[in-house]
C-alpha cells in the first residue's frame, strides 16, 4: 500500500492507539505490541514472557480455553503471538466485519487474564513451550547457536545474555504466583501499543477501541528496564561446540549500534554489503570464487535497548580459513569502504525490504506498533528509505571500522558429523 | 486490583464480499501462454515463470537436474560472470529466484512496479541465453551435496524423502528427492544441464505478471520479453504418474539421541482436479488446521505432547498425499502416534459436526483474502493452477467448492479416499527408545532404516 494519514490516539489508561486506513482489501489487522521481552526477565525465571504469551491464548474473564482460538479460526482470522528480547506482540487480521470481536478479544485478556489462569493451563503450555524449545533449537543441527553466541557476547546476567525461549530448568521452576505477577507487572494498557490497519474508517475505529479498552485499569507503573548497552568487543571470544552435526560450521556475532539512529542505518548497509546475499563481497569470495564455504548468511537483528546484532555463519570444511578470509575482507572493508555501486544496490534492496514489510495489513500493523513502542513515533516506518538513502558511504566505512573490525567478534565453530 | 469495566461480546456481521483476482490471458505466438492481473495498491511487482520441465520429467539416471538446471540459471549470461546478475538485479531494486519441483521449474521475478520494465529486459536475456558453463555447475553440484547432508539432519525433511521413499514405488520419480541423491546429483555435468534446459518448451509455459500495473504496459513488456524464446532441444519425457502405495507401515528412521520424534502420517488422494480435492482440505483442517483441531486439542493443548501438529494436502500434478505431521516428545513417541490414529480414524468414527465443518469451511475460504493480499502470492497461486493443467479459473473455483461444502460431503469424501488402517507412518528419532512402543501398538509391523 502507498503511504497513508496515521490516526493516533491515547486512551485516558495510557493505551496508545495507531489507526491506518487502506481500503485495498477488507481486512482489519490487530497488533498489540506490550513492552516487555525476555530482557525483563529476573534470573532464573528465563523464558516467562514467552511461557506467558502462551497463556494469553488459554482464556480470561469471558473467554472460555480454546475459545480465542477458536473464535478466530472460524473467522477466518490469521492469528499469532510472538515474544522477543524487548516485547510481546500478539496479531490478528480478520475479515473487517470481526474487527469488534478481536478488539473485545484483547481487551478481555488485557484487562482479566489471571481470571482463567490455572495450574492446569501452566503444566500443559509449560510441556507445549519444552516441545517447541526442542523442536527449534534442541533437536536442530546449529540450533541453538544463536542462544550460546548470545551467552558469550553479552557479561553473564546482561538483559540481552539469555533468549527468549528461556532454560528447561527455570521453566520447569515457573509457578502460577511467577505468572500473576509476571501480568501484574507488565500487561496494563500504559505499556502496550495497539495498531490497526485496513478496511476501516478511523474515527470509528478510535470509537471502538474507546468502547472496548477504555473501562480497563490504568495498572502500575513498570519498573525501569535495566541497562543493556554494549559497546564493541575487544576481542575474539570463541567457543568449540561439541555437537553432532553435518557439517563443520563458523559462525559469528558482532554487536552493532542501538536501533534509532544513523549508526545503525550505515552499519546495517555495511553488513549487507559484506555478506547480505549472492552478490555480496563474502558469499562473491568464500562461495564462489575460493570455494572454501559452500554456503554464507549475513542479517542484522536490530534491537533498540541494547547492541543490535550481526550475525554471518559459513558451512565449509575448515572453519580456520573461513575465519581468516573474513578477517580478510573485514579489514579491507574497514580500509577502503564500499564503491558507489555497492552503496546503491544495498540501498534499492533496502528499499525493496521496506515495501515487503508493509505492503501487508498484517506486516504494516506491527511496523506501527514497533516505531510507536521503541520510538514514540508510529510514522518513523514510512521513513525506512530514505533513511537507508541518506547513508554516505564514508558513514558506511566509519561504522565497519568501529563495530566490524577484524579480530572483535564472538564465534563458534562447529566441527562437524562424528 | 480493582476490577475492570467489559463490554459485552460483539456479534459479528456478515464476512464482506472477496473473490480471488482474475488475469487477462494472452499468449506468446509459439510461446508461453501469459496471464496479466491488476492489484491495485501493490507496488511490488511479481512475475512468476512456469516450465513443465519439473523432476517428473528428468531423464533417467539424471535426478535432480531440474533443481540443477534452476539454480544454474541464476549464474547469469555469460561463463564466469560472477555477481554482475545478481547486482544488475540488486541494483534495480529486484530479485530474480528459481527452484524446481516434481512438476514444474519456476521462476520467479519480484520488482517494485516502477521498475517493472527494466527487470524484465534482465528476466528476458537469463530465459534466452544463460551460461549453465561447466565450472558454475560444478560448483553449485558441491553446493548441492552439502545441502543434502544438511537436509538429512533437519528431522522433519528427513521424514518426508522417506515418506516418499516408502509410499511410492522404486520406479517412481515421486519416490525420490527432488532435489536428487548425494549419488545422481555427483553424476551431473553441465552438458546435464544444458542439455535439460533446451529441452524445456516455453511453448508448454505460463507467466503470470501481477500487481499495481495501471497505465503500465505490463503484459506487451512482459510478451516482448517472451517473444521468439524457443526449445532446441528434444521434448522431454512425459512425467511420472505412478500413483503411491498403501500400507499399514510404521517405518523409524533412527536418529540416535533425538529428543523428539518427527512423526509423518500419510495416505494417498486424488489430484486437486478431482471433485473430492475441496472436501478433503476442509476435511484436514478439521483434523489438523489449527490449534482447535481434533489432533491439536488432544495433543497439545490436551496432553501437551508436541508444540502443534498439522494436517494438509501436498499438491502434486498427478495425485495428491494426506499428511499429518509434527514433532513430539521422544518418551510419548508411541502415545502420540496411538492419539493419533484415533484422532485420523474419528471422522469414520463420528463423522464431521455442523460446528466443525463451518468453522473449517471459514478459516479456509475468509482467510484468502489475507493469504492472497501480496502479489507475489497471487501470482504463485496462479501459476501454480497452470503448471497443473488447472487454468486461471481454479483457484475461484476452488474457493467455491469449499464454501459449497457439507459435514456430510466432507466426512464421505475422507471415507472414500482415506483408510486410516492402510496409513503410512514415518518416524524420525531415537529407535532404540521409540521402536518397541510403536511395536506395542500393534498397528503395523516396524521397519528401522539408518539415517544416512
Amino acid at each position: 500500500m502507498a503511504e497513508q494519514p496515521l490516526h493516533e490516539h491515547t486512551l485516558g489508561n495510557g493505551l496508545r492507539v495507531v489507526v491506518c486506513e487502506d481500503h485495498v482489501v477488507p481486512l482489519a489487522a490487530v497488533n498489540i505490541w506490550y513492552g516487555v521481552g525476555s530482557r525483563h526477565e529476573r534470573a532464573s525465571r528465563t523464558g516467562l514472557a514467552h511461557l506467558f504469551e502462551h497463556l494469553m491464548f488459554q482464556g480470561s474473564a469471558n473467554v472460555a480455553e480454546g475459545e480465542h482460538a477458536a473464535l478466530l479460526e472460524s473467522a477466518g482470522a490469521t492469528f499469532n503471538a510472538s515474544t522477543s528480547f524487548e516485547r510481546t506482540n500478539y496479531y490478528e487480521t480478520v475479515p473487517v466485519s470481526h474487527l469488534e470481536l478481536a478488539l473485545w478479544l484483547e481487551a478481555d485478556r488485557m484487562g482479566t487474564l489471571p481470571a482463567a489462569l490455572t495450574q492446569a493451563n501452566l503444566d500443559n503450555q509449560r510441556d507445549v513451550v519444552k516441545n517447541e524449545r526442542r523442536q527449534r533449537y534442541d533437536n536442530q543441527p546449529y540450533g541453538t547457536a544463536f542462544e550460546r553466541l548470545c551467552a558469550l557476547t553479552f557479561p553473564q546476567g546482561h538483559p540481552y545474555a539469555h533468549t527468549p525461549i528461556g532454560s528447561m530448568e527455570d521453566l520447569d521452576a515457573t509457578t502460577l504466583e511467577d505468572c500473576t505477577d509476571f501480568f501484574a507487572t507488565w500487561y496494563a494498557p500504559g505499556n502496550a501499543v495497539l495498531s490497526i490497519v485496513g478496511d476501516v474508517d478511523a474515527a470509528k475505529t478510535i470509537a471502538l477501541v474507546e468502547r472496548y479498552f477504555g473501562g480497563l485499569q490504568l495498572g502500575p507503573e513498570q519498573p525501569a528496564a535495566r541497562n543493556g548497552d554494549l559497546g564493541p568487543l575487544p576481542g575474539i571470544t570463541a567457543e568449540a561446540v561439541d555437537e553432532d552435526v553435518p557439517s563443520p560450521a563458523y559462525f559469528a556475532m558482532f554487536p552493532l549500534p542501538t536501533d534509532g539512529g544513523n549508526d545503525i542505518e550505515a552499519a546495517e548497509l555495511a553488513v549487507e554489503i559484506l555478506g547480505g546475499g549472492s552478490g555480496s563481497r563474502l558469499y562473491d569470495r568464500m562461495v564462489r570464487r575460493e570455494q572454501i564455504a559452500t554456503e554464507i548468511w549475513a542479517g542484522v537483528t536490530r534491537l533498540a535497548g541494547g547492541p543490535s546484532l550481526a550475525i554471518v555463519d559459513a558451512v565449509g570444511p575448515d572453519t580456520e580459513k573461513i575465519a581468516a578470509v573474513l578477517d580478510e575482507e573485514l579489514a579491507r572493508f574497514a580500509a577502503d569502504g564500499p564503491d558507489a555501486d555497492e552503496t546503491a544496490r544495498a540501498t534499492a534492496q533496502a528499499e525493496r525490504g521496506f515495501f515487503e514489510q508493509t505492503e501487508t495489513v498484517t506486516g504494516l500493523a506491527n511496523a506501527l506498533s514497533q516505531n510507536a513502542t521503541q520510538f514514540g513515533d508510529p510514522a518513523r516506518v514510512f521513513t525506512a528509505p530514505k533513511r537507508a538513502a541518506a547513508v554516505t558511504a564514508d558513514e558506511i566505512t566509519e561504522m565497519a571500522g568501529r563495530w566490524l573490525a577484524p579480530g572483535a567478534r564472538t564465534v563458534l565453530t562447529y566441527g562437524g558429523a562424528k | 486490583m480493582s476490577t475492570p469495566t467489559l463490554q459485552p461480546r460483539p456479534v459479528p456481521g456478515p464476512v464482506p464480499a472477496w473473490a480471488f483476482p482474475s488475469g487477462t490471458e494472452g499468449q506468446v505466438a509459439g510461446g508461453p501462454g501469459t496471464l496479466r492481473v491488476d492489484l491495485p495498491g501493490r507496488r511490488l511487482a511479481a512475475v512468476r515463470l512456469v516450465l513443465d520441465a519439473g523432476a517428473s520429467r528428468e531423464p533417467g539416471a539424471k535426478d535432480g537436474v531440474a533443481t540443477m538446471t534452476a539454480r544454474t540459471l541464476l549464474e547469469g549470461t555469460e561463463p564466469g560472470g560472477g555477481t554482475a546478475l545478481t547486482a544488475a538485479f540488486e541494483r534495480i531494486g529486484a530479485s530474480l529466484y528459481a527452484s524446481a519441483d516434481l512438476t514444474a521449474l519456476r521462476i520467479a521475478l519480484d520488482v517494485p512496479v516502477t521498475r517493472l520494465n527494466d527487470a524484465l529486459e534482465l528476466f528476458a536475456a537469463v530465459l534466452r541465453g544463460p551460461a549453465l558453463a561447466d565450472s558454475d555447475v560444478r560448483r553449485l553440484v558441491n553446493e548441492r551435496l552439502e545441502e543434502i547432508a544438511q537436509e538429512d539432519a533437519d528431522p522433519g525433511t528427513r521424514a518426508m524423502r522417506e515418506l516418499r521413499a516408502v509410499m511410492f514405488p522404486g520406479e517412481a520419480r515421486s519416490s525420490r528427492p527432488t532435489g536428487g541423491t548425494k549419488e545422481s546429483i555427483a553424476a551431473i555435468e553441465g552438458a546435464d544441464v544444458r542439455a535439460f534446459y533446451a529441452s524445456a518448451a516455453p511453448a508448454e509455459a505460463t507467466a503470470v505478471v501481477a500487481g499495481d500495473l495501471a497505465g503500465t504496459a505490463a503484459d506487451q513488456a512482459l510478451a516482448a520479453a517472451l517473444e521468439g524464446w524457443t526449445a532446441t532441444g528434444e521434448a522431454l519425457a512425459a512425467p511420472d504418474t505412478i500413483a503411491p502405495t498403501t500400507g499399514p507401515r510404521i517405518v523409524v528412521v533412527d536418529r540416535p539421541g533425538s529428543v523428539q520424534t518427527y512423526l509423518s502420517i500419510a495416505h494417498g488422494v486424488p489430484n486437486r482436479s478431482h471433485p473430492d480435492w475441496p472436501k478433503l482440505m476442509v476435511a484436514s483442517h478439521v483434523l489438523g488446521g489449527g490449534l482447535t483441531s481434533r489432533l491439536n486439542s488432544v495433543l497439545r493443548e490436551e496432553k501437551g505432547y508436541t508444540y502443534g501438529v498439522r494436517a494438509g494436502l501436498l499438491r502434486l500434478r498427478h495425485c495428491g498425499l494426506f499428511i499429518t505431521q509434527g514433532a513430539v516428545h521422544t518418551e510419548v513417541t508411541a502415545d502420540a502416534v496411538a492419539d493419533a490414529l484415533t484422532e485420523l480414524r474419528s471422522v469414520q468414527a463420528r463423522g464431521i459436526s455442523e460446528e466443525e465443518h463451518g468453522s473449517s469451511v471459514r478459516a479456509l475460504a475468509d482467510r484468502a483474502p489475507a493469504e492472497y493480499e501480496t502479489a507475489r502470492a497471487v501470482a504463485a497461486e496462479l501459476a501454480d493452477a497452470s503448471a497443473s493443467g488447472l487454468g486461471p479459473e481454479y483457484p475461484r473455483r476452488y474457493l467455491e467448492a469449499v464454501r459449497a461444502s457439507t459435514p456430510d460431503g466432507v466426512a464421505k469424501a475422507y471415507t472414500d479416499n482415506i483408510d486410516p488402517e492402510k496409513l503410512t507412518v514415518i518416524a524420525v528419532g531415537d529407535a532404540e527408545q521409540i521402536r518397541e512402543p510403536l511395536e506395542k501398538l500393534g498397528y503395523a509391523p516396524v521397519t528401522v532404516t539408518a539415517k544416512d
